[in-house]
């Protein structure tokens, strides 16, 4: 008898064997690289180059230290605490605490959607991305060396990120690490798993619920404006779009789609369109509050993150029901999902309780539609916002304190606004409502308690009703041949960069700063990639033709082309873009090769991201998720508020010699790209400066000349000054910019003492280094030649 | 320069529409001949800076008219000569349009200009302004030009009789480009531009093989060369013929040697399969050998869908490029398949089979017309097993191969196991993606290839079993 096990077949006769298909063997990809799923101590090495090089800088935003009960402890004059840490340790422990929250928020919504999805769909989900992506995850690919196949393969992404975040988090306990550049480099190696987990959580969305891809996908509404208020509303808040997506199911399986709108506030909103191009985008998180208050949502659906804490008091003032579906987010209510969906509609319908936990996203799908049709009859007669005698009377109580001012993020002048409206002007108080980033804090100060967001919503009415707005879907990766088509113009600089504009709501000057930044380097051919609120709060602004920023460029990863990306879980794509650039053109391979993938990005691929409005513990580990990429990113003045900068120091040049790979020879480079991250002030510093951190050591002469022109003429346009030490950029003459290169010339002589000689128009002498056409470089001592 | 200009100057122009109401006048265009040109002339014959105006000048010309447009340009130098000429016209293109309200399309007889009111009202008054800015951006980008001069004409009779010379140059310097070939210099040029992504990978650029990118030609790399010899562009001294057909020379062998730090040694400009040319990231289109037809299909960026041998365009490019010599894959630029060597070591065109029809439509005019309709497109083919019926069906010349293959084949019929019984003209390997493939030449190569069955239905009618010899001593 057979038996189970090995045994020989001596021979085979009238045998038909059938193949359906022929696949390549897992491990045949690519050879595996030196660093798969690194430990901090794997990648320490590159860490610790970038902070030689971008040494942090700290802004304690809190100089005391309270986690232990040996605390409070005061580290200011160079203090220890009780454990021993210092000020600079205690920071840096605290960047790195702020970015496991971070990293663990995506991660948890990953791992959260996978669970969802394959009990949805089944593990087997193929990764399909068309023909155009070869490439298909190319975080996961670099960091774990995983090719990802199906669905159910993105679990070996979560499993490592999940216990790397425990380890690091570990080491934020009292009594472990003790070194502010340990800390700091942990905080890189979170930033690392925050990019694979974000990179997952998208993909699992993407590939089983088949977003869209490419240039092509539609333009949806956008704005308050957009929401039918005929029709009963549905709010969603928040990033976790299963829920939401069972609610739109349900709608179009009850021939319910039509008579029912879906709204949705923050990556929620993003993701939904990405699902279903008939849901309405109200805003980013500055909206929040503000919508809610506004009392046109029927029901209120919350998932997790960026949510108000109170918002069940929010929807509980203008009584919407509120359904939270998520378990991060319970708010002490009660879950439902084991009731039968009538009555958690009666209970939510009668009053009887103001709002519900429903874990089940089906029982969701079923309570909500239902209860927003009922709701919208019930609340016909609701009025939420002042009348005109109550507006009236509320600015009359202002006796003009200031303690709102004081309180707002951006210092806001609430008071006069307020003084004014009492005098009978609107205006001043409606044109904060772009600049308010809708936090409430001025009404918590408020001694006259005056309603001041429900005041303000009130005088721009008319303007917040008009805002109807068009914003392209969120179309997910770079496709490799996009990669290939702008590999020529990026390096002959007719593309000069991209530009990455990501991160939350906490604007210094409203929403408008970020389509300024935005158009500014559309129109300047730069590609300009956006996620998250970045991507919603630029479409809320028309140019001169009426054209939003989406209708004006176009959609493509192309010169000049403005790209939503998608939601924050899709930043990671951003990272993927700068991937692919070394994969394609330069054959690197990804696997376990992170070192080496960042190295190239750093010293040839000019991006730079800006996080203008960077608010959440996840804007920081997204940020440091770039950095440790080898991407600069520029933050907002509250970035500040992170704690640290990474800044580079291009007074001592030593910090700037790169090995170059063809001979292991040194060469002293000029600061490109300057810093890692670091934050400005206002739009007009950010612009110039992003310019500059896309130049990088390997920029030919072509494209050095353009993003020199470019950064010289933003300079002078925003600063009206150039920046005093831009000869650093000019190896030779041929990297001046071409419509003023005499003028530069002559300044180069006359206030820079270099040598010219004017019959060939050469520079001679001055310059830090020549160009060389052979240059490659790298800050890695394993990739120069003869090294083992 | 903006203090001497009443515009701004800035590549971010570039691009920058100039629409109908917009418009102060148009120039050239649709309706209006129009042309550009750019001469070389010997250093006497040239005052620098000079502008002469014939015919009405901007502000005399009717506001949202439509005129006749000329400009010549003259330019000298020590480096300067004729067969640069084209080069610098074309880069009329580019800094033209660096200047803010005026909005500059195509090259030659087909410009289109328009001039926007705007500009007008900030204080452009002249041709001459446009002039003057744009001897000074040629001057600034390429110091080889010393003097330049311009005319710039709007008479409607003066432009008619300069277009039928500037004609006549246009026909010549076709002429000139089609007949040099690489034999007729001594000079390639290298192209490393894209090093700055792909760092190990050399392009050369001869008279009959343009940059793989389709950015760079050899007359461009003969101008960028002279502009900086030290820089991405540099000459190539080609040395002896090693092979005239293969297209190999002693100097570009030397320079691959240095250039690829010793991990090449040889490249034939003109093969696909022996020593072919390396491949950057950015190439327009990739050829792929399929061995099941003996043939060279070609798929360009654009083309999304997978071609017959089941890759896409972005599967294949993977697996090329990143300047290295990929036997089986061949990255060049759309305008190699105008060259008249165009892979001719290795059949030239009588071996391509199958292309997309938009790429192939696109380069028809260089595809031999006794060929052309044997060269299948995805509207007659897309798998391997149709191509292989429309070649049989056009009698296409690498039919001829087949016969001899399955004849070289059925002599070692006894020797190969895998080709036997699958119904193929000739010897079929299997590939996986990644793997590169040489051109059957008869004879089972194992290949030392792994295959691995999944749901694959294995009926057997019979097994034996029997216990294999030593089995029992390593059991446990």
């Amino acid at each position: 008898m057979a038996k189970e096990g090995l045994f020989k077949i001596g021979g085979l006769e009238n045998v038909q064997i059938n193949i359906g298909k022929i696949v390549s063997e897992e491990d045949e990809w690519e050879p595996m690289g030196p660093v798969p799923c690194p430990e901090v101590e794997d990648m320490r090495h590159w860490y610790m180059k970038l902070l030689d090089r971008y040494p942090p800088f700290y802004a304690p935003y809190c100089d005391m230290c309270c986690l232990c009960t040996f605390g409070k402890c005061d580290l200011t004059g160079n203090k220890k605490g009780a454990c021993g840490l210092d000020m600079r340790g205690q920071q840096a422990r605290f960047v790195l605490i702020a970015c496991c929250m971070g990293a663990s928020a995506h991660c948890g919504h990953g791992r959260h959607m996978l669970h969802s999805l394959i009990d949805m769909f089944g593990a087997d989900v193929p990764v399909d991305l068309g023909t155009q992506i070869n490439v298909e995850a190319p975080i996961m690919r670099t960091v774990i060396g995983v090719k990802p196949k199906v669905l159910g393969d993105f679990a070996k992404a979560f499993d490592y990120v999940e216990e790397q975040i425990a380890q690091m988090m570990d080491a934020t306990h009292t009594g472990q690490e003790g070194s502010y550049l340990d800390y700091e480099a942990k905080a890189y190696h979170v930033g690392m798993l925050d990019s694979l987990a974000k990179e997952a959580s998208d993909m699992i969305q993407m590939i089983a619920f088949k977003y869209p891809m490419g240039a092509d996908v539609p333009l949806v509404d956008i704005g308050v404006g957009c929401v039918d208020t005929d029709k009963p509303i549905i709010l969603v808040i928040g990033h976790n779009v299963i829920p939401s997506v069972a609610i739109i199911d349900y709608l179009d399986e009850h021939d319910m789609r039509d008579l029912v709108e879906v709204a949705g506030i923050c990556c929620t909103a993003i993701d939904n369109t990405r699902y279903d191009f008939k849901a309405k985008v109200v805003g980013a998180i500055g909206r929040q509050l503000r919508f809610v208050r506004s009392g046109v949502a029927d029901v209120i659906v919350v998932d997790e993150q960026c949510i108000r804490a109170d918002i069940v008091e929010q929807a509980q003032r203008v009584q919407a029901p509120l359904i939270a579906t998520n378990n991060k987010a319970l708010y002490g209510l009660p879950e439902r999902s084991g009731d039968p969906a009538e009555e958690i509609i009666e209970d939510l319908a009668s009053g009887k309780m103001a709002a519900v936990a429903i874990l089940d996203p089906e029982k969701v799908a079923e309570v909500v539609p239902k209860l927003a049709m009922i709701m919208k009859n019930k609340r016909k007669n609701i009025r939420t916002l002042p009348s005109d005698a109550e507006q009236k009377e509320y600015a009359a109580r202002c006796y003009d304190c200031g303690n709102c001012v004081l309180a707002c993020p951006q210092g806001l002048p609430i008071d006069r606004a307020m003084q004014e409206l009492a005098a009978g002007n609107p205006e001043p108080m409606s044109i904060l409502f772009d600049k308010c980033v809708g936090c409430g804090r001025c009404e918590q100060v408020c001694k006259w308690e005056i309603p001041i967001v429900d005041v303000m919503q009130k005088t721009a009415l008319k303007q917040v009703k008009s805002e109807k707005f068009k914003m392209r879907v969120g179309r997910g990766p770079v496709l490799d041949t996009e990669i290939r088509n702008v590999g020529a113009p990026l390096v002959l600089g007719t593309i000069p960069g991209v530009i990455a504009v990501v991160g939350c709501g906490n604007y210094p000057d409203g929403t408008e700063d970020v389509y300024k930044i935005a158009r500014e380097f559309a129109l300047r051919k730069y590609i300009v990639v956006a996620t998250g609120c970045g991507a919603m709060d630029m479409a809320l602004y028309r140019n001169e033709e009426g054209e939003t920023i989406y209708e004006e460029f176009p959609g493509g990863f192309e010169a000049g082309g403005v790209v939503n990306i998608g939601s924050c879980v899709s930043n990671a794509h951003i990272h993927g873009a700068a991937i692919k650039v070394a994969s394609i053109f330069a054959r690197r391979n990804l696997r376990g090769n992170m070192d080496e993938i960042a190295d190239y990005i750093l010293n040839r691929v000019g991006a730079a991201g800006v996080a203008w409005g960077a608010m959440s513990q996840k804007a920081a580990s997204i940020g440091t998720g770039v950095e440790v990429w080898g991407v600069p990113v520029v933050v907002g003045p509250h970035g500040a508020k992170y704690r640290h900068a990474h800044i580079g120091r291009k007074d001592d040049l030593t910090k700037w010699d790169v090995y170059n790979m063809r001979d292991g020879s040194k060469v002293r480079c000029e600061p490109a790209p300057e810093h890692l991250i670091l934050g400005a002030e206002t739009v007009e510093e950010a612009i110039p400066l992003l310019a500059r951190l896309c130049m990088r050591p390997v920029d030919n002469p072509s494209g050095r000349q353009i993003k020199l022109t470019h950064y010289m003429d933003l300079s002078m346009k925003y600063l009206g000054a150039y920046h005093d030490d831009w000869p650093i950029f000019v190896r030779s003459e041929t990297d001046l910019p071409l419509a003023r290169k005499e003028e530069y010339l002559k300044v180069l002589e006359k206030d820079y003492g270099w040598k010219i000689d004017w019959d060939s128009k050469k520079i001679l002498e001055g310059p830090l280094r020549k160009q060389d056409p052979q240059f490659d470089p790298t800050n890695l001592e394993r990739l120069l030649k003869g090294a083992e | 320069m903006g203090e001497e200009f009443p515009f701004d100057i800035n590549p971010m122009y570039e691009g920058e529409r100039i629409r109908k109401k917009g418009m102060y006048v148009e120039l050239g265009g649709p309706d209006q001949p129009g042309f550009e040109l750019v001469r070389a002339a010997s250093m006497d014959e040239v005052e620098d800076g000079r502008f002469t105006m014939i015919g009405p000048d901007i502000l005399d010309l009717k506001e949202g008219s439509q005129n006749t447009y000329a400009m010549m340009f003259r330019m000298a130098g020590e480096l300067v000569e004729t067969d640069l000429e084209s080069v610098v016209e074309r880069r009329m293109h580019d800094f033209q349009n660096y200047i803010q309200g005026y909005m500059h399309l195509n090259q030659r007889y087909d410009i289109w200009v328009r001039v926007s009111k705007d500009a007008v009202k900030k204080g452009l008054k002249s041709f001459e302004q446009i002039a003057k800015a744009t001897i000074r951006l040629y001057k600034a980008e390429l110091p080889f030009i010393e003097k330049m001069e311009a005319t710039f004409i709007t008479d409607p009779d003066e432009v008619k009789k300069q277009l039928d010379g500037a004609m006549e140059i246009f026909a010549q310097r076709d002429a000139r480009t089609r007949d040099l070939h690489d034999e007729d210099v001594d000079l390639f040029y290298g192209c490393t531009l894209c090093q700055s992504f792909a760092p190990t990978n050399v392009c050369v650029v001869t008279p009959d093989r343009v940059s793989l990118c389709g950015a760079i030609n050899w007359f461009d790399g003969r101008a960028a060369a002279n502009v900086d010899p030290e820089g991405p562009n540099f000459a190539i001294e080609k040395g002896e013929c090693i092979d005239e057909i293969g297209g190999e020379y002693t100097g570009v062998n030397e320079k691959t040697v240095e250039l690829s730090g010793g991990e090449y040694d040889r490249i034939q400009l003109h093969s696909f399969f022996d020593a072919p040319h390396t491949s950057c990231g950015c190439f327009e289109v990739i050829g792929f050998y399929m061995p099941e037809v003996d043939g060279i299909g070609w798929v360009d960026r654009d083309y999304t869908e997978p071609s017959p041998n089941g890759l896409a365009f972005s599967t294949m490019a993977g697996n090329t490029g990143g300047g290295k010599q990929s036997i089986g894959f061949l990255g060049i630029g759309v305008e190699y398949f105008r060259s008249p060597k165009f892979i001719q070591k290795d059949g030239g065109w009588n071996r391509v089979v199958w292309m997309p029809s938009r790429l192939k439509e696109r380069v028809k005019d260089g595809i031999p017309a006794d060929i052309s309709d044997k060269i299948s497109t995805e509207n007659d083919t897309k798998t391997i097993d149709e191509l292989k019926e429309f070649l049989k069906a056009k009698d296409h010349p690498v039919v001829k191969n087949w016969i001899e293959e399955v004849e070289e084949a059925e002599e070692e019929a006894a020797a190969v196991s895998t080709a036997g019984g699958m119904g193929m003209p000739m010897q079929m390997q299997q590939f996986a993606p990644g793997q590169i493939m040489m051109p059957a030449m008869g004879g089972g190569s194992g290949g030392g290839i792994k295959i691995i069955l999944k749901n694959a239905k294995i009926t057997i009618s019979e097994v034996k079993f029997e216990e294999a010899e030593g089995s029992k001593k390593k059991g446990k």
